[in-house]
C-alpha cells in the first residue's frame, strides 16, 4: 500500500509537465484547429537552450537555466509558427501537420548535431531536500517540479481570464471569422498563442530536465505521444482538462510501472486512451 | 551493382508503406498506424517462412492479410473520431502494436539455435532468401512485381466508381453523405485495402533485411509512411513513387556525401516544400 501511494504520488508530481505539454497542443488546437507536431520537440529544444546560460556563465545557478529555457522556448514557439504555420493556407488541413512533422525532425536533429548525441547533465534545484511522514516521502525536486507548473498554469489562466490578450485568444477560438470582423488580428493572435504555449513548453521542458538530471533527444517522441494522449484524454482544446489528464498520466504510468514493469507501462496508457476514445471520445470534462 | 539492388529493394517496400498511406488519405483521413499494420505483416509472414518453413509467397499473403484484418479492426471505432482525434488515435494505436510486439517472445528450437521474435532483441535469421538462394537482383524484381502490380491496382481504381468514391469523401463528407454514400464503409473499405498493402510491404521488408525488431515500426516510420504521399500529392500514384525517390534516392542516399548535414537537410526540406506547395510536389496549385 506504502508503495502504491509513494508510487503515485511521485507520478503525479512528475505528471506536471505532461500537463504543461498538454496544455501547449491544446490552446494551439482551440485556437487554430491544428495539431503542433513540433510542440514537444520545440519544449526539449528550450530546455537545450537554456544549457547555455551555463556555457556562457559556469556558475549560473539552476532558476537562471530555467528561466533561460523560458525564454529561448518563447523564441522556439514564435520560430515554429513562423516555419510551419504562417505562409500555409488555413484551407489545407494535411500541409501543417506535415510541415510540423517536419520540424520535429530538423530540431531533434539540430540537438543531435549540437551535442553530438550525448545526453547532457541537467541542473536541478531542491534535489538534497526530502520530505519525510514515516516511511513516506516526497521528493524536494518533484516538488518543485509540481510547484513551477502550477505557477505557470495559473499565469496562463490569468493572461486568457483576465487581459484583453486573453480575451482575443478566446474570441479567435470561438469563431475566428466573427473575431475578425471585430477587428481582431487573427494571425498576431496565432502568433502570440505559439510564442505562450513555447513560454510553456521550455518550462515543462526545463522541469522534465531537472527531475531526470539529463536531457537527451530520445526523449522527444515519447514526451509527444503522451503530450498527445493527455489532450485527447482532458479533451481537445479543454485546458481544466489538460491538466487533470496530466496529473492522471503521470500517476497511473508511475502504477502501471511498479505492477507491470518498464516495458509494458505504456501499453497500459495506450489502453486507457483507447478506453477514453471509445467510451469519452470528448474527454474527461465532455458533456455528452 | 548490388548496391543499387538493395536501394531498389528499398525503395520498392518504401513505395509499398507509402501507397498504404495514399489510399487512406485520398478519403481524407491521416491514419498513423500504417506502420503497425506493417509490423504485423513483417511479423506473420517472417513467423510463416522461418518457424513453419512455408514459401515466401503464400506468406506473403497471409501477412497481408492480416493487415488488412487488424486495419479493419481498428476502423471501425478509430473512424468514428474524425479529423486529428483520428490522427492521435492511430497514433497510438501504433505505439501500441510496436509496443506489443516488444514484450513478444516466441522462440522454438531449430537444429541447434533458437529462432522467433525476443521482445526488444527482435527477431533474427529471418533467411529465406540466402537459403534459397535468391540474388539480390532477383529479390529486387521480386520486390518490384509486387509494387507494380499494387500500383497498377490503385491506378485502376482511382479510374474506377471506386475511386471517384473515395475522393467525393474525401473532398466533402457531408455532400458525399447526401448523395447516399455510407461513410463508415468507404472510410473502413480504404483503410483495410491500406492495410493490406502495408501488411505485404512488411512482409517484403522482413525478407530483405533478414532482421526486424520493433524499434523499427515506430513513429518515424509512421510520418514517413503519409509523408510520401502528402510530399508527392495525392494526384495519382505516382507522385507517391516521385516523393519516394526524391526522399531515399536522392535526400539519403545521393547526399550521403554531406555526412551528418543530410539529416538537418531532411526536415529542412519537408517545412520548406510544405510551405512551398501545400498540396504536394505534384498535387494542384492553389487553394
Amino acid at each position: 500500500m506504502l508503495d502504491f501511494l509513494q508510487t503515485l504520488s511521485d507520478g503525479v508530481l512528475f505528471g506536471a509537465t505532461y500537463a504543461l505539454i498538454g496544455i501547449g497542443f491544446t490552446l494551439v488546437f482551440g485556437v487554430m484547429h491544428k495539431i503542433n507536431m513540433a510542440y514537444a520537440a520545440a519544449s526539449i529544444g528550450g530546455a537545450y537552450a537554456g544549457l547555455l546560460v551555463l556555457k556562457a556563465l559556469a556558475t549560473a545557478p539552476a532558476w537562471m537555466v530555467f528561466l533561460g529555457a523560458f525564454l529561448a522556448g518563447g523564441v522556439l514557439g514564435w520560430v515554429v509558427y513562423a516555419a510551419c504555420f504562417h505562409f500555409i493556407p488555413l484551407s489545407s488541413p494535411l500541409a501543417p501537420l506535415m510541415s510540423t512533422v517536419g520540424m520535429l525532425l530538423l530540431i531533434d536533429e539540430v540537438i543531435v548535431h549540437l551535442t553530438a548525441g550525448m545526453p547532457q547533465n541537467y541542473p536541478a534545484m531542491f534535489d538534497d531536500v526530502m520530505l519525510r511522514a514515516g516511511a513516506f516521502t516526497l521528493r524536494g525536486d518533484l516538488l518543485l517540479v509540481f510547484g513551477v507548473s502550477l505557477l505557470c498554469m495559473i499565469g496562463l489562466l490569468a493572461l486568457l481570464y483576465r487581459t484583453r490578450l486573453g480575451l482575443a485568444t478566446r474570441a479567435v477560438s470561438q469563431q475566428a471569422v466573427a473575431a475578425q470582423l471585430c477587428g481582431i488580428r487573427v494571425a498576431r493572435v496565432n502568433a502570440l498563442t505559439f510564442v505562450i504555449t513555447g513560454l510553456l513548453g521550455g518550462v515543462a521542458g526545463a522541469m522534465i530536465g531537472a527531475s531526470v538530471g539529463t536531457l537527451s533527444p530520445l526523449i522527444t517522441m515519447p514526451l509527444t505521444v503522451k503530450g498527445l494522449i493527455v489532450t485527447v484524454i482532458g479533451g481537445l482544446g479543454s485546458i481544466p482538462g489538460a491538466i487533470i489528464a496530466g496529473l492522471l498520466v503521470g500517476g497511473l504510468e508511475n502504477v502501471f510501472q511498479l505492477y507491470r514493469g518498464v516495458t509494458e507501462r505504456d501499453l497500459y496508457v495506450m489502453l486507457l486512451l483507447f478506453a477514453f476514445l471509445v467510451f469519452r471520445p470528448g474527454g474527461l470534462f465532455s458533456r455528452t | 551493382m548490388d548496391f543499387y539492388f538493395g536501394l531498389g529493394q528499398l525503395i520498392g517496400v518504401h513505395t509499398l508503406l507509402g501507397l498504404s498511406a495514399y489510399i487512406v488519405l485520398l478519403t481524407g483521413q491521416v491514419s498513423l498506424a500504417q506502420a503497425a499494420f506493417f509490423a504485423v505483416g513483417a511479423y506473420a509472414a517472417a513467423m510463416l517462412t522461418v518457424l513453419t518453413g512455408w514459401h515466401i509467397v503464400p506468406a506473403l499473403g497471409v501477412g497481408s492479410f492480416l493487415g488488412a484484418v487488424t486495419a479493419c479492426a481498428v476502423g471501425f471505432p478509430a473512424l468514428r473520431v474524425k479529423g486529428l482525434m483520428l490522427v492521435i488515435a492511430t497514433l497510438a494505436f501504433g505505439e501500441g502494436v510496436r509496443l506489443l510486439f516488444f514484450n513478444f517472445d516466441y522462440q522454438v528450437a531449430k537444429g541447434d539455435l533458437k529462432v522467433g521474435p525476443l521482445g526488444g532483441e527482435g527477431f533474427r535469421q529471418i533467411r529465406f532468401f540466402p537459403e534459397h538462394g535468391w540474388t539480390t537482383g532477383e529479390v529486387m524484381l521480386f520486390i518490384w512485381v509486387f509494387v507494380g502490380g499494387v500500383m497498377a491496382l490503385l491506378w485502376w481504381f482511382d479510374r474506377s466508381r471506386y475511386g471517384a468514391v473515395l475522393r467525393a469523401v474525401g473532398e466533402d463528407e457531408l455532400a458525399a453523405q447526401s448523395v447516399g454514400l455510407s461513410l463508415t464503409a468507404v472510410k473502413v473499405s480504404a483503410m483495410t485495402v491500406g492495410g493490406a498493402i502495408a501488411g505485404l510491404g512488411g512482409g517484403l521488408y522482413a525478407h530483405y533485411t533478414t532482421h526486424i525488431e520493433h524499434a523499427s515500426f515506430n513513429i518515424l516510420m509512421a510520418t514517413f509512411a503519409i509523408a510520401y504521399p502528402i510530399v508527392g500529392g495525392l494526384r495519382n500514384v505516382f507522385g507517391t513513387l516521385a516523393a519516394v525517390l526524391f526522399v531515399q534516392a536522392f535526400l539519403v542516399e545521393g547526399l550521403r556525401g554531406l555526412g551528418d548535414w543530410r539529416n538537418l537537410l531532411f526536415g529542412a526540406l519537408i517545412v520548406l516544400s510544405m510551405n512551398l506547395r501545400p498540396h504536394g510536389l505534384f498535387g494542384r496549385r492553389g487553394a
